[in-house]
């Protein structure tokens, strides 16, 4: 008791910090630590899906259509959430999502929109998070490069 | 006597102090990894700014005025590079994008960095990350290389009238396309000299009259 009264200056600053870093650690509106860690599955396009492979994924779906309408083919069992990309951070919304027990799927008919989401989601702690789409060749060069022979030569 | 003891007392307090602070920081799970360090919903209307993108037109422009304000960054493999690329883009491949500090090579604020790779989904990727990491000077090609070849490499004109923009984004096109079919034409080791040639050509033809 004695110690306890002696030390309570020090005990005190010690909970402040504690309380302090627990409310930090557990938020969701925040980024994770090592951004390079939460980034590892676009590194080998491991976070893209088709809704084929969908079908596979354990746990329960949650839908994100960051599009007016779904396209055709992409429709799939779960529970689905039509939001626009710029209120995907609203509060019910983000909680939805980081507390999904299965996979979220993104889904919009515009890659560049998806990837962005599906990186700041993955930042705050979002493990099973996907880019459904049905073209997953967006990454691969369609044309071929014919090499101008003649102006080499001529060089 | 007592004055001393007092001293002690709190000098007693201060290390267990420190030393309980060690410990918490100890046992928490931080790493020494890089991490986003602008608040989420800033980034999201950051990056949802539709000013983060050129067109492939606009960057046809920078690399025929050959423009120092602008870094082009190819992210794709370096094999993929190696056998096609933007004139005077430099290659950074996305999957080693966070292996070293991103800040190393877009630290100079006074330029352009513009991400690209044969879609749109890593260049985005790679503007989201820096962007995350409160580095402000980043843009992406809109379309990537697959857009370039469509719009750039493959632009013809056919017909009797042409307007005076449409003329100018053609003969923008073409000389851009020249010097795409020109630069990826030679063996890598000529490519170098070959940007250094030509800098020096066009500046010769772009005299006129004094």
């Amino acid at each position: 008791m004695v110690i306890l009264k002696n030390f309570r200056v020090v005990i005190l600053v010690v909970i402040i910090v504690l309380v302090l870093i627990l409310i930090r650690s557990s938020g969701i509106y925040h980024f994770k630590n090592n951004a390079k860690r939460w980034a590892e599955p676009s590194f080998s396009q491991a976070n893209i899906i088709t809704p084929e492979k969908v079908k596979s994924l354990p746990g329960n779906k949650l839908i994100i259509n960051l599009d007016k309408k779904m396209a055709r083919g992409i429709e799939i069992d779960g529970d689905s959430l039509k939001i626009s990309a710029d209120s995907i951070l609203n509060s019910n919304t983000a909680k939805t999502i980081l507390r999904n027990n299965g996979p979220v799927l993104l889904y919009s008919s515009q890659p560049d929109l998806t990837a962005k989401i599906w990186m700041i989601l993955s930042q705050m702690g979002c493990k099973k998070i996907y880019i459904l789409t049905d073209e997953p060749y967006n990454e691969i060069l369609k044309y071929k490069f014919r090499p101008d022979t003649l102006t080499s030569n001529l060089l | 006597m007592k004055f001393k003891k007092r001293k002690m007392n709190t000098r007693v307090k201060f290390s267990v102090g420190l030393l309980c602070i060690g410990l918490i920081l100890a046992l928490l799970p931080l790493s020494g990894g890089r991490s986003f360090k602008v608040k989420p919903q800033q980034l999201l209307s950051e990056v949802l700014d539709n000013n983060n993108y050129f067109t492939v037109d606009q960057v046809a422009g920078f690399i025929v005025s050959e423009d120092s304000t602008v870094q082009i960054i190819d992210l794709r493999a370096p094999e993929e590079f190696r056998m096609v690329n933007i004139p005077g883009s430099i290659n950074i491949p996305y999957s080693n994008f966070l292996n070293t500090d991103p800040v190393i090579f877009l630290n100079n604020e006074k330029i352009r960095n513009i991400f690209y790779s044969n879609g749109d989904i890593e260049s985005n990727y790679a503007i989201t990350i820096s962007r995350g990491l409160n580095i402000k000077n980043t843009y992406a090609m809109k379309g990537g290389l697959n857009e370039w070849f469509r719009t750039v490499m493959n632009s013809s004109f056919s017909g009797e009238k042409i307007t005076v923009r449409e003329n100018a984004l053609f003969e923008n096109r073409t000389r851009a396309k020249k010097m795409f079919n020109e630069m990826n034409s030679l063996p890598d080791s000529l490519r170098a000299k070959f940007i250094q040639t030509n800098h020096l050509t066009t500046k010769k033809l772009d005299g006129g009259c004094e």
